[in-house]
């Protein structure tokens, strides 16, 4: 499914690429804050943090697409996005922008070195590409 | 067309509570022949479900129910009469019910096709009325009258019970003549016909026969009277008692068309019932959810108050606005404190929704295995926690149908073992303490240590050696391992041994403790120990490795604070030695992939875990405390994680980890 071309998303960098997420996928943005580690968990699970008394669960987008792990800055961010009735959070490095895509291409096979099933296609925008994340697909319990 | 949905849910209601009523009365019709009255409650049920499901638009319930009603009315009209295939048939009927009922529940349509369970039942009436199933001697109506104005009349009831001598030829005819005599001598009431009596020429070699004689002779006079009788060997007198014989008026009343008073007194039974019905409402289980969402929310934010207060003290020391606001923050914390007990008791149901299975589910396993079981179910009002209810049902099944397949004995086995023919189950749920505790008591076998202890060293659990070495006490336990079962053949009832492992974990997931006692020939008892509610639960505060974890105050046996040279090594494994008995000791740090603490050479604090036989002292780097802890899933995204059984919001609002003690022992013994 392609996504429309007049939807809003949330425009936001993880190690040096962009990448989006549909606005109304979108619960909030949050400033990073104190993670609660997991043992045994998945590679890519940080951990949950108290979001006003309902315990999320947060998963580095580094991790995901096997980037080095960075320290967080001030810029750092969790997009906290709704999922099959759960709310889950995503560290990214930094959030750009609420944005529009006049053009949207089906994804190749690779995108940067991370697999094209993650996305839905790729936004063409002034300032270059944009993956559209599937959110289903990254959101998979493996 | 008229949308029925928001009163999809009503009906659902509805259907369960009148299924629940056909069970409990065909149960009792099926145990006790059935009364008028227990007739009319099946009839009344069946005949609202008809209303209802017609209403809805469930075309196969109304069928179903028709038909059910339309028999009903005949066993209530003496056309047809109670048997052992009637009831079966009506129970097959209910089971058909139940099935469309979770087919609207799960699919909202009707699936099954009823026919088959619809003709048997039209089949039936068709058919020629069957023998009564064992209905109990009753007193005819006047015989009745007379047992009541003889006790007007204030004159002794007695039960005269007469033995003729062992030479006494043609007993029948001797018995017809004493009875003669006997009437002209006493007022008979009632002679008891129950085979051994006079009236049956088929009796001709019995010895006794018993009378109901009104009088207002003394015992002695009595007793000398019948003995004078000729050919009268022995004579027994006994008191009749009126309870004894109060059981039956219902049905009499019923024979002399007399059925308006106790249908009245039925009427006005009901009426009240719903009066009392009013004074509650119904609430959709996601509020209450919600609810305690929200009260678990205060009690965090409340926590974090009373510590930002305490911060700000310090800082800027004593002031009268602080004072006021620790005042008001202390009465926060008893406001709140009882909102959330409040809440509680809302979630908290009677136990008696779990029992309610275990009837019908005896009676088909009993039928199933040829045995005979006395269900005896006890403490039927306790309350507790509706999900602990809902956790707790399937465990508790499986004991349930263990101690009927393994525990009961066949009734020859019984007879031979000199026990009565007939086994006893009883389950009892009680409230102890601030727990639930749940015993399922058989009379049966007991449990078979030496078959036991002969299936470990089978499946390689443990040398023989090892088996012989075993206590009682510790050979009993091996029931609960992985894969043992002691039945000597598998049945389809109780499974194939992959059953009291996962009980003991289910129970033990809860929180909660199992325990077992058992006697050879005398039966077995298990007793559960439950806390009162999943939700909130007292947990003590520890670090490890810098993080803070909880452990469920229930878990922990002990707290120990020990120099570290007391650790010793055996085997390579780290153990303390505590009262002569040796706990090994667990680093969570290596099983959670953490730095290794220091050796500091001080004193560390052990905190010992487990249940008796299976203890561990978990290593820890400091004590916090206790607090009462609301519990929370880690949610389906991060599933379920080993050690770990969920997640609380301490005071200053991290997320804290709950340690699962049975997944960490799990854990080390791997």
């Amino acid at each position: 499914m392609l996504a429309s071309a007049v939807e809003q998303y949330v425009e936001f960098g993880v190690g040096g690429e962009n990448y989006a997420i549909r606005i109304a996928d979108v619960h909030e943005i949050i400033k990073l804050q104190d993670i609660t580690d997991i043992p045994n968990c998945h590679y890519y699970v940080r951990g949950v943090i108290n979001l006003r008394g309902k315990i999320v669960p947060v998963i580095s987008l580094r991790s995901l697409f096997a980037l080095e792990e960075s320290e967080p800055t001030k810029a750092s961010r969790i997009v906290v996005v709704a999922h099959a009735n759960d709310a889950v959070g995503l560290i990214v490095d930094h959030v750009n922008q609420v944005t529009l895509f006049s053009d949207i291409q089906p994804p190749p096979e690779r995108v940067g070195g991370i697999s094209g099933s993650y996305f839905v296609g790729i936004g063409i925008t002034s300032n270059g590409l944009v993956g559209i994340l599937k959110l289903d697909e990254v959101l998979i319990q493996s | 067309m008229l949308d029925l949905s928001e009163f999809r849910d009503i009906f659902l209601e509805e259907l369960s509570e009148q299924l629940q009523t056909i069970e409990e009365e065909l149960l009792a019709l099926e145990r006790e022949g059935g009364t008028d009255a227990g007739i009319q409650r099946l009839f009344r049920a069946a005949h609202t479900l008809k209303g209802s499901s017609a209403a809805m638009g469930y075309a196969k319930l109304k069928d179903l129910t028709h038909e059910m009603e339309h028999v009903l009315e005949k066993l209530r009209n003496r056309e047809l009469q109670i048997s052992q295939q009637l009831a079966s048939l009506f129970f097959e009927a209910l089971d058909g019910l139940r099935q469309l009922q979770s087919e609207i529940v799960h699919h909202h349509t009707e699936q099954s096709d009823m026919a088959d369970t619809i003709q048997g039942l039209r089949g039936y009436t068709a058919s020629t009325s069957p023998p009564p199933l064992q209905a109990p001697p009753l007193l005819p109506y006047e015989i009745y009258q007379k047992f009541l104005a003889a006790q007007d009349k204030k004159r002794q009831l007695v039960w005269l019970t007469l033995q003729l001598s062992e030479h006494c030829e043609m007993r029948y005819a001797r018995f017809q003549i004493i009875e003669r005599k006997l009437d002209e001598l006493l007022e008979l009431i009632w002679r008891e016909e129950d085979g051994t009596g006079p009236t049956d020429e088929a009796s001709e070699a019995s010895r006794s026969a018993r009378w109901l004689v009104s009088t207002s002779l003394t015992a002695e006079e009595l007793n000398e009277l019948a003995s004078a009788l000729m050919d009268v060997e022995q004579v027994d007198l006994e008191l009749a008692q009126m309870e004894r014989l109060q059981t039956q008026p219902e049905v009499i009343v019923a024979e002399e068309e007399t059925i308006l008073p106790e249908l009245v007194v039925q009427a006005g039974r009901g009426v009240r019932q719903d009066t009392a019905k009013a004074a509650s409402i119904r609430v959709n289980v996601d509020r209450l959810e919600q609810l305690m969402n929200l009260v678990g929310e205060l009690v965090i934010d409340q926590t974090r108050i009373q510590q930002a207060g305490k911060i700000l003290r310090q800082r800027f020391g004593p002031d009268e606005a602080f004072d006021e606001f620790s005042q008001l923050s202390d009465h926060l914390t008893r406001t709140v404190g009882e909102l959330q007990e409040s809440v509680m008791k809302v979630r908290m149901l009677p136990i008696e929704q779990l029992f309610n299975r275990f009837p019908r589910l005896v009676r088909d396993l009993s039928i199933a295995l040829g045995k005979e079981v006395e269900l005896i179910l006890e403490g039927k009002d306790t309350e507790l926690d509706r999900n602990l209810i809902e956790e707790i049902g399937d465990p508790l099944i499986h004991l349930v149908r263990n101690a009927v397949d393994h525990g009961l004995e066949s009734p020859e086995d019984r007879r031979a073992a000199g026990k009565p023919v007939k086994g006893s189950l009883r389950i009892t749920a009680a409230h102890e303490d601030d727990q639930v505790s749940l015993l399922i008591e058989d009379d049966g076998a007991g449990i078979d240590t030496d078959k036991l202890r002969q299936a470990a060293v089978n499946r390689g659990v443990m040398s023989a050696a090892e088996a012989a070495q075993l206590s009682e006490h510790d050979a009993v336990q091996l029931i609960f391992h992985p894969g043992l079962s002691t039945a000597a053949k598998l049945s389809d009832v109780s499974g194939r041994g992959v059953g009291m492992d996962i009980v003991r974990n289910d129970i033990e997931r809860m929180n909660g403790l199992i325990d077992i006692d058992t006697e050879r020939g005398r039966g077995t008892q298990f007793k559960i120990r439950l806390p009162l509610t999943l939700a909130i639960t007292t947990g003590l505060v520890i670090t490890i490795a810098g993080r803070t974890f909880i452990l469920p105050m229930s878990n922990v046996a002990e707290i120990v604070r020990v120099e570290e040279a007391a650790v010793r090594t055996v085997n390579g494994i780290p153990v303390l030695t505590l009262r002569n008995q040796v706990i090994p000791v667990v680093h969570i740090h290596r099983y959670f992939g953490y730095p290794e603490p220091a050796d500091s050479g001080r004193y560390r604090p052990l905190v010992i875990i487990g249940r008796a036989e299976k203890r561990v002292a978990l290593a820890v780097d400091e004590l916090i405390g206790n607090h009462e802890i609301v519990v929370r899933s880690l949610g389906p995204y991060i599933g379920k994680v080993e050690g770990i059984s969920g997640a609380t919001i301490l005071g200053d609002g991290k997320v804290a980890l709950i340690l699962e003690t049975g997944g960490i022992i799990k854990m080390i013994t791997r």
